[in-house]
């Protein structure tokens, strides 16, 4: 299992801004990896990328292994006709009931799934989100800040929950939070700017698969690691 | 909503009425051009049964033209919503239709079809019509890209769920533009009955034209602000109604 990105540069369409610029990264294996940036260096835009949802660069990104690619962001919404019991149960396929069962418990939201997604947190709208995104068939999944406005302890414990659940899947994901992406991630590619050669940088994470078991001095290096390399 | 509504066009309708009759005595005009104000009255009073019948037509037509134009629009906005070839067609067609008064081609139908009730509706249809399309098309193919998404990704987007999701999203916007066209369903049959009708209340304003009475015009316009209130009313709150039953 792997992706490949050789090579790319794009630049925004009718701007002279370029996002990358000869830029080269790769995932490889499953489990739960992180894009790592500051604001406007192109996360989303790699991962777009990533997801065939945006063409138009030059380069080239190659996968093994992974046809299903999947993409989900923070700012999406469930229609909101229905309830969100009602809508994952419409697009959760017949054999994927009970692990909705156990998201939905794992992720905290059984209260809320008679409720329409606008009466929801925005902790809560995003768990959901990446719920119905879980469900889905896929062996990358790509989340974008899909736990934002989630608290802390929450956020651990959906994270080990994914890794428990889905050992053979891939999952990118995209957060501000050095500390989280240190302690749970695998790879972290960190994404610098496009001035910057070469335009990632690749460290290992602590990767933990529990919570609490980690040896701080190990953390805090993996950490400076990410400054550094940013 | 009805009671301040009705209020309204009333207080805007004596305004104007008053306005009149101050011209009237400021330029010392004569009663055969702008009549006293006893003269309206009993005008009125002679008249308001038959023009309320007459209204009455005109109203039945153009809700029923209302209606069919909002029917046609959806048909053809859903079609026209797509980016393909098909899409740019029916928007470039709506485009250049809207753009010619429909006004100017109402006599080449009343020449066609002559002067019934088809001819009312079809010129009642056309004026509310196209605008209704164009507004019908920006809003459906206006893509709602934070619910479609999902959908998209895991390839379960069809055309029903498409327009289901952008209408749900903006029915705000299309409840008032349905409403908003009503008045125009009204113009419309009141210019076809205008031009060359036998019956409605344009053809009583265009009768009341010919015997210079200007009592029995501003009769008919009171009723037709009456009655083009309650029809809007009537809309407003379907309008209501279907976007509390959508949020609840």
């Amino acid at each position: 299992m792997q992706i490949e990105c050789q090579d790319i540069s794009y630049q925004y369409p009718q701007t002279d801004t370029r996002v990358f610029d000869h830029l080269s990264c790769q995932v490889t294996g499953p489990g739960f990896h992180a894009l790592f940036g500051q604001s406007g260096l192109g996360k989303t835009t790699l991962a777009r990328m990533i997801a065939r949802e945006l063409t138009g660069y030059s380069g080239q990104i190659q996968s093994r292994h992974i046809s299903e690619v999947l993409y989900t962001h923070n700012m999406e919404r469930f229609p909101g006709w229905a309830s969100i019991g009602d809508l994952m149960a419409s697009t959760t396929p017949a054999s994927g009931q009970d692990r909705l069962n156990a998201l939905v418990d794992a992720f905290g939201i059984q209260s809320v799934m008679n409720a329409r997604f606008s009466q929801l947190s925005l902790g809560q709208k995003n768990r959901a989100n990446l719920i119905r995104y879980l469900l889905q068939e896929f062996d990358l999944l790509i989340m974008d800040e899909s736990l934002a406005n989630v608290d802390e302890t929450t956020r651990g414990r959906i994270i080990i929950t994914l890794k428990t659940l889905f050992p053979e899947k891939c999952f990118l994901y995209i957060s501000h939070n050095m500390m989280e992406i240190a302690k749970f991630c695998n790879q972290i590619i960190v994404l610098r700017s496009p001035h910057k050669h070469p335009q990632t940088q690749m460290i290992s994470g602590r990767n933990l698969l529990h919570e609490n078991f980690f040896v701080m001095k190990e953390l805090e290096q993996t950490m400076l690691e990410i400054v550094h390399a940013s | 909503m009805l009671h301040r509504r009705i209020q309204q066009f009333v207080l805007v309708y004596f305004l104007g009425l008053l306005s009149l009759l101050l011209v009237k005595y400021l330029l010392n005009l004569s009663d055969y051009v702008i009549p006293g104000p006893v003269e309206i009255w009993q005008t009125c009073k002679a008249v308001f049964s038959r023009y309320v019948f007459n209204v009455l037509d005109t109203l039945w037509i153009a809700v029923l033209g209302h209606i069919i134009s909002i029917v046609l629009a959806f048909l053809v906005g859903i079609v026209g919503r797509r980016n393909s070839w098909i899409g740019s067609l029916i928007k470039a067609a709506a485009y250049n239709i809207q753009a010619y008064p429909i006004v100017a081609v109402a006599p080449i139908i009343f020449i066609l079809l002559g002067d019934g009730l088809i001819t009312r509706l079809l010129i009642a249809v056309l004026i509310c019509y196209f605008p209704l399309l164009l507004s019908v098309i920006g809003i459906l193919s206006e893509p709602v890209d934070s619910i479609e998404h999902f959908y998209v990704a895991t390839k379960r987007m069809n055309w029903r769920l498409q327009v289901r999701i952008r209408a749900y999203e903006n029915i705000n916007k299309l409840t008032t533009v349905i409403a908003g066209s009503a008045t125009m369903a009204m113009v419309g049959t009141i210019v076809a009955e205008f031009i060359a009708a036998d019956a409605g209340i344009g053809y009583s304003i265009r009768t009341a034209l010919y015997q210079s009475d200007l009592s029995k015009i501003l009769t008919a316009l009171f009723l037709i602000g009456i009655s083009t209130s309650l029809y809007l009313t009537g809309l407003e709150w379907m309008g209501n109604v279907i976007q509390r039953k959508c949020r609840a």
